[in-house]
């Protein structure tokens, strides 16, 4: 059972990340990346109930105030203030993008079966997945150009390395786990912030028009 | 003892019989929930049968350039999505004409169907039954190969490609808890709201001749004919709902022809689809429709998870 609802959530999670890459609605996509978060949040959970690990509560109750609420939120009145609600042209069209998003999931599932825990069963589907959701992320990170998608895309590759780090190892020490919390948590108060800045500027979150400041 | 050949028949024709007369029951229901969520009262529960019964009572009215395609058009539509009825195990795991074929019969019977009505739209030489019928078929062709990827993904993973005996197996093996099944099922419910014309695809509410696309192409028929295409549509809806379910959530239903497993599979059944179609009202109710040229954006995800379901299961 464990088992079961470890994997419905990882393939829930690579469905949430090919829905962003076919998304252009900047909503949409923070949503998209909440209920991400929300299920990495069950895994955590799920984990912590089947092999008794209770600091594994902690994670889970963190992973889903902070990235399944708290961030949503705070990206939404980003969104909200600025007033631009949409990515207007990344720089792949979206088939494109979700044809080489296809190949990457392809390698991540691949290079999965090289790690000892990923030949097979749940941990080769959680290690997959993780890989996919991390190349899939660094991905839309190069190929978008507002500012927000590519706070999502950190994010992305950030809870990919979570999932891992849940999935496989015995766990990170709490202590570490807050830490990466908070530094998730000030990239995005400080993204958030660099983001108004570019948008004052320039009135638009275009970030390939930073590359005008050059002088 | 009753011959092979009689049972099929009358399996078939109750399957069938039973479809069309659920089927209006099932938009008006889609209906309602949008209107409530948008507080408003909504239709009666059985507006869609007052409709049927009210568009049928009427002379049809037919330009005079319309040849024998235009008055063929619904027919053969609403045939073919009757036809389809009998290919899908809907309360029992059988499906009545099993041994007639499996997943491409089925998307062939109702690509042959939407064919009919796209030459019949074209045969008057409007300027919105050509318009229509070019963007339903655009959105076809899109949306066919995603179809037929994820329902392979399913029959990869029984080994056969009939219906019937497809979901006996998944019955019989249990829900076999692979990414590749929810992989398959999110990109065939994008397929099932392109191809039923719902937003963001289509908006099946809207008469504005920018945005409509299956709209456009029936606009020239009235009474009977529209009647048909009509009802045609919704049984192709609810044909689409009982695919997802019973591929995706074989619970519940009958393996065997006891009035209790029926009771049992009919309950289940109402409730699945039920909960899908509050799954489709939530997503009419809070997308906006996308422009048509965005339309292959959103095909394309769910080709694209299509085919990931049908390749993970070999990674």
């Amino acid at each position: 059972m464990t088992a079961n609802i470890l994997i419905f959530c990882a393939a829930g999670m690579l469905v949430t990340a090919y829905l962003m890459v076919g998304q252009k609605a900047l909503f949409t996509t923070i949503r998209l990346y909440g209920v991400q978060s929300l299920l990495l949040g069950i895994v955590a959970t799920t984990i912590a109930i089947a092999e008794s690990r209770p600091e594994l509560f902690v994670t889970a109750a963190l992973t889903v105030t902070l990235k399944a609420i708290l961030i949503p939120w705070f990206l939404m009145r980003t969104v909200d203030r600025i007033g631009i609600h949409r990515e207007i042209e990344p720089f792949l069209s979206v088939p494109a993008s979700l044809l080489v998003c296809l190949g990457l999931t392809v390698v991540g599932y691949r290079v999965s079966t090289g790690f000892q825990e990923g030949a097979r069963g749940v941990g080769h589907h959680l290690i997959g997945v993780a890989l996919s959701l991390l190349l899939i992320g660094l991905f839309l990170m190069v190929t978008r150009k507002k500012a927000i998608t590519q706070i999502l895309a950190l994010l992305t590759v950030e809870n990919a390395v979570f999932l891992v780090a849940l999935g496989v190892t015995s766990g990170m020490p709490l202590i570490v786990e807050l830490g990466i919390s908070f530094d998730v948590i000030l990239a995005v108060l400080v993204l958030g912030v660099l983001v108004r800045r570019i948008v004052g500027r320039f009135e638009s979150m275009d970030v390939s028009r930073l590359s005008k400041l050059k002088g | 003892m009753i011959p092979d050949a009689f049972l099929t028949i009358g399996a078939s024709l109750l399957q069938a019989g039973g479809m069309l007369a659920a089927a209006p029951l099932l938009r008006t229901a889609i209906k309602k929930m949008k209107a409530r969520l948008q507080n408003r009262q909504g239709p009666p529960l059985l507006q869609g049968y007052y409709d049927l019964a009210k568009l049928i009572r009427k002379e049809p009215v037919r330009s005079e350039t319309a040849s024998w395609v235009y008055v063929a058009g619904p027919r053969v539509y609403f045939a073919a999505a009757v036809a389809a009825t009998t290919l899908v195990p809907v309360l029992v795991a059988v499906a009545p004409l099993e041994a007639a074929g499996g997943i491409l019969l089925l998307v062939g019977t109702l690509a042959f169907g939407r064919f009919a009505l796209a030459t019949a739209a074209l045969d008057t030489g409007s300027p919105f039954g050509g318009m229509g019928a070019s963007r339903d078929m655009t959105i076809a062709a899109l949306a066919e190969p995603a179809l037929m990827l994820g329902l392979f993904a399913q029959a990869l993973a029984a080994g056969t490609m009939n219906l019937g005996v497809l979901v006996r197996a998944l019955v019989q093996q249990g829900p076999s808890w692979h990414p590749s099944d929810l992989l398959a099922f999110a990109g065939l419910f994008i397929i099932v709201i392109a191809e039923t014309g719902r937003i963001p695809v289509d908006n099946p509410a809207t008469h504005l001749e920018l945005t409509m696309i299956h709209e456009a192409m029936v606009l020239e028929y009235a009474g009977p004919d529209l009647a048909l295409v009509e009802w045609a549509s919704a049984v192709k809806e609810l044909l689409y709902l009982t695919l997802l379910v019973n591929l995706f959530m074989p619970v519940g239903i009958a393996t065997s022809v006891e009035t209790e497993a029926l009771f049992v599979a009919l309950m289940a059944w109402t409730g699945k689809v039920f909960l899908l179609a509050i799954a489709v009202t939530v997503v009419e109710s809070t997308n906006a429709k996308l422009r048509l040229f965005r339309v292959p954006e959103l095909v394309s995800v769910s080709l694209g998870l299509a085919f990931l379901a049908l390749a993970i299961r070999f990674l």
